[in-house]
């Protein structure tokens, strides 16, 4: 037996076009290509099952991400989140998001999302800046992010952008005029994230080839820093190492991840997290991905907890001290190493245990490896 | 029985690596029926995993192959395979001592090269029948008359005669044989005076104790018979002799002009030494063969477990090892930085490597080594002696009158258009030219005098490398001279690294110190807080460098699947912490300790 599910994520697999740093499983395929019906068809053949099963009488929120969400059009969206309506107690769905990008997103789309249950959109904007976004090969410029980000409103209250920085070629000015730019257009959370050189990707084999240059830690350390002191001003707090969001609009789905929530993932190459009170099981594909015993699940639960800002309380602490008998003297040591506070009852990451996370979350991984 | 010594044919094969040496090897057992070819590995008489791996000899081997030449005879061939590395250069010259002929594979796609020539050098001065052989004609790019023509001219050989072979597709390797029959002399040797025996191996077998390789100089040895090794005077029972075709084949006795193996029982491979002479345990004055030496060791390093439970697993593993190698020393050594581990001993760089790599390969074990150092003669005030093997050895500078280092006589042997390069090299490694010449419009011999302690400093590498691979070395111990040194700090945040001091000319001192400052600098990684490096003599200090504090790590989403991507990632960190040093709160990666080596200069 399992705990219920209580977060639901569809993945659809598919993009207008690559982008260069991008490593998440997606095709670049013409938009009329049967195959996209196919998937969606065999992912509403999912849901249903899992809806028969009694697998999603507890969801609470829901994430389609990609790939491009937007990118397969309305008619098989509204295909999908019709099959989504009927298989989940929409009145239970806290949160529903959809993610899209500013190329496909046109005031049909976002209607019919609206109509349909979607709450929460997420559009990947990357920078406001037109040379960063040919870096990136991102399919849009900046005038069109802004105009989808408009055009998103119209309906939606809760808008989200993705934004990147440390970018070879994105100078701190550059990155300012973004962040100004997101802050001010009035969507209630952003993500920030660092470019990561990640294999199999365009950029990577630039890299290797010595055509393009290798990120500079110190530079993104830099950017990130300077992210936090902009969105922090224009009123955003920092829920989490790279999101930000207003007061109220945290990201319940993504927030679950971090903290122990089952979540069920459908579609290709979607992980699902499984657990009971003994063991926590992640699975892709049909491939196990990892199989925690207790202490492991516990250790994992801190780490994550120390991406957030309001990091682990004493209580948790004393809870996983019975499976990580260590764990006092490792957080001892993260305290005096300053990757770590602890004030008001809570351990929580200082901005420098946020820069060097791989430190930190290392350290308590030790524990339970 | 014995067999007619007129029908023994003593000869090992030598080559420039990669020339196809133990192909040749594997294609005469094949060919003589010796090994069924479905039996055949690769390269046969590379017995451990290290030679076959990189394609070099370490131990010698022995194998006896019967052939029926185009006479209708039978001989008996013994073939001697032999290590092919100056590290190596006293036990090749026993091994050849034990033949009358040679046969020199040269790549007829390379032609001679330096090793070639090397090789052949040794062959002729120990007086063996040297028949040339042009390998690999099979490929498109062989040139066997231009291969010839720098045969006859490069060794002054005539090469008429070559067998032109292909170890590949065996072609020629029935010539070869006819070769060895008629060229290469049958031993001599007086076959009714007192037994005198090489000995050009020996090992430690766990289930029979000590085990020889010998060649008989003169008389015949038998089963039960008590011997005596002249050098060590060591008396023991003949318990088995026989031959290796190439597995074992006993026999009541050996005779005149045989090679084959022998077994004592003994349990201390030093009992029996390569080189020594095997006599009867009651004969009288039996004048000891020529050529003996003790093998010392030249180098010396430290080697710590990175996990301090492995201290005694080491330590079993050393007492394994140097059972079957008299040349291994060791004792404990103490580090504040690197805690319990050894000094041990070797004769030159490459046994280092290769007894390194064996450590861990075989025994599982995960060491670091310090950088090699030599064994130093420290003259008191107070007029004593102390040999030093390892700088935190040195005594306090107020106690010194002065320093003994050991120095070499080296002989480089190089194409002309290399001298400038070499001569560049050599002599900013302290290095004094004692002369050249020509050995061939090809090949110049240039001789040098140099100290030891910076041949060990990676000089082999770049010789090779600022000369295209084409310059060889061989070296021997000339005397301890004295020298100006002192020993140079290194400071990790402020603290002495005593794994990390190391002994230099003092003219070399603020070079070496700010090289290894700014290489250091490149390996340490960054860590949560800025990590000072200096180079210090005393308290002066030479050079300073700084790793800078690290700002920030790998920062990627992380949500649903992306956690176990995360997982991973930090276990790969875990690994490769794994591999790292504490030293004080300093995560060191081990090839700083080899940093030294890397220096310019």
């Amino acid at each position: 037996m399992h705990d219920p599910y209580k977060a639901l994520y569809l993945h659809i697999p598919f993009c207008v076009r690559r982008c260069f740093y991008c490593d998440f499983d997606s095709s670049a395929i013409p938009q009329d290509n049967p195959a996209i019906d196919e998937y969606i068809d065999g992912l509403c053949v999912q849901i249903r099952r899992n809806a028969n099963e009694g697998e999603l009488a507890q969801i609470e929120t829901i994430y389609i991400g990609g790939g491009t969400p937007s990118f397969i059009g309305s008619s098989r969206l509204t295909k999908l989140l019709y099959m989504i309506s009927v298989s989940v107690r929409l009145e239970n769905v806290r949160e529903f998001t959809m993610e899209a990008n500013p190329e496909s997103i046109n005031e049909c789309i976002i209607k019919d999302i609206w109509a349909l249950g979607v709450n929460r959109l997420s559009i990947g904007v990357q920078s406001f800046d037109d040379e960063v976004l040919k870096i990136l090969g991102r399919a849009h410029s900046s005038s069109e992010a802004k105009r989808a980000i408009e055009c998103a409103q119209q309906r939606f209250e809760n808008v989200s952008i993705d934004l990147m920085c440390g970018i070879p070629g994105q100078s701190i000015a550059s990155l300012e005029d973004s962040l100004v730019k997101a802050a001010s257009c009035g969507v209630k959370h952003v993500s920030m994230y660092p470019l990561t050189i990640e294999p199999h990707t365009l950029l990577n084999n630039m890299v290797l080839a010595g055509e393009f240059p290798e990120p500079d830690e110190d530079e993104q350390a830099l950017h990130m820093e300077r992210a936090e002191s902009i969105l922090v001003q224009a009123g955003f707090s920092r829920y989490e190492v790279a999101n930000y969001a207003l007061p109220g609009y945290e990201s319940a789905h993504n927030v679950a991840y971090w903290t122990g929530v089952p979540y069920l993932g459908l579609g290709r190459s979607a992980t699902t997290m499984t657990q009971n009170s003994e063991r926590r099981g992640r699975i892709r594909d049909g491939i196990v991905l990892d199989d925690l015993n207790k202490s492991q699940m516990v250790a994992e639960d801190i780490m994550l907890g120390m991406r957030l800002a309001k990091g682990v309380s004493v209580e948790d602490i004393a809870n996983a001290s019975v499976f990580l008998p260590a764990l006092q003297a490792t957080l001892d040591e993260l305290c005096a190493d300053g990757l770590i506070v602890f004030e008001e009852g809570r351990y929580r990451p200082t901005h420098k245990g946020w820069l060097c996370g791989n430190e930190l979350y290392g350290r308590i991984y030790d524990l339970a490896p | 029985m014995n067999i007619d010594r007129e029908h023994i044919r003593n000869f090992s094969i030598i080559a420039h690596i990669d020339h196809g040496k133990s192909t040749i090897s594997d294609r005469i057992l094949e060919l003589t029926g010796t090994v069924a070819a479905r039996d055949m590995k690769e390269q046969l008489l590379d017995s451990m995993d290290i030679e076959r791996e990189r394609g070099i000899t370490i131990k010698s081997q022995a194998v006896r192959v019967d052939y029926t030449a185009d006479d209708g005879e039978t001989y008996c061939f013994n073939l001697i395979d032999t290590p092919g590395h100056v590290d190596f250069t006293y036990e090749v010259s026993r091994s050849l001592a034990a033949c009358e002929g040679a046969v020199l594979v040269v790549d007829s796609t390379q032609g001679v090269e330096a090793q070639t020539v090397a090789n052949a050098m040794l062959a002729m001065n120990a007086n063996l029948e040297v028949i040339p052989l042009i390998n690999k004609i099979d490929l498109p790019a062989s040139d066997p008359e231009r291969t010839r023509e720098d045969i006859e001219e490069a060794l002054a050989l005539p090469a008429d005669d070559a067998v032109l072979a292909s170890g590949k597709t065996g072609e020629g390797i029935h010539e070869l044989l006819e070769s060895i029959v008629y060229a290469i002399p049958a031993p001599e040797g007086n076959a009714d005076g007192p037994l005198k025996a090489l000995i050009f191996d020996s090992y430690f077998d766990p289930y029979r104790g000590v085990v020889a390789l010998i060649r008989i100089v003169d008389g015949s040895i038998h089963k039960g018979e008590r011997i005596r090794m002249l050098a060590t005077g060591t008396v023991a029972l003949v318990e088995d002799v026989g031959t290796r075709r190439p597995s074992e084949v006993p026999s009541s006795e050996l005779g005149v002009g045989e090679v084959g193996y022998l077994v004592t029982g003994l349990k201390d491979v030093s009992q029996v030494k390569v080189g020594d002479t095997i006599t009867s345990a009651d004969a009288a004055n039996v004048e000891p063969l020529p050529g003996y030496r003790e093998v010392k060791p030249m180098v010396f390093t430290g080697l710590f477990p990175i996990d301090g439970d492995q201290y005694e697993p080491l330590k079993e593993a050393l007492e394994k090892l140097s059972l079957n190698d008299p040349a291994l020393i060791w004792e404990p050594e103490k580090s504040h930085a690197l805690g319990f581990g050894f000094r041990v001993g070797f004769l030159g760089l490459l046994h280092m490597e290769v007894i390194k790599e064996r450590l861990e390969r075989e025994f599982n074990l995960d060491l670091l080594a310090t950088a090699p150092s030599v064994e130093y003669h420290i003259f008191k005030r107070n007029g004593t002696m102390v040999s030093v093997h390892s700088p935190q050895e040195m005594p306090d500078p107020a106690e010194i009158d002065h320093i003994e280092e050991p120095y070499l006589k080296a002989k480089i042997l190089v194409p002309p258009d290399y001298v400038g390069a070499v001569m560049d090299l050599t002599i900013a490694r302290r290095g004094s030219f004692v002369g050249m010449n020509y050995l061939s419009p090809t090949t110049v011999e240039m001789q040098w005098d140099i100290p030891l302690s910076e041949l060990i400093m990676d000089y082999f590498d770049r010789l090779k490398s600022s000369t295209k691979g084409y310059a060889s070395l061989d070296y021997e111990f000339n005397e301890y001279r004295y020298a100006d040194l002192v020993k140079l700090d290194i400071l990790l945040s402020g603290k002495p690294v005593d794994a990390l001091s190391f002994i230099v000319h003092k003219d070399k001192a603020y070079e070496r110190g700010n090289q290894l400052a700014i290489k250091l600098k490149e390996i340490i990684p960054r860590q949560l807080f800025e990590v000072p490096i200096q180079a210090a003599i005393g308290n002066r200090v030479l050079a300073r460098t700084t790793v800078k504090a690290k700002r920030k790590d790998v920062l990627a989403k992380c949500y649903g699947g992306d956690i176990s991507r995360k997982r991973k990632l930090l276990e790969k960190q875990r690994e490769g912490k794994k591999r790292m040093k504490a030293i004080g709160n300093v995560e060191v990666p081990q090839e700083a300790f080899m940093a030294l080596l890397k220096v310019d200069g």
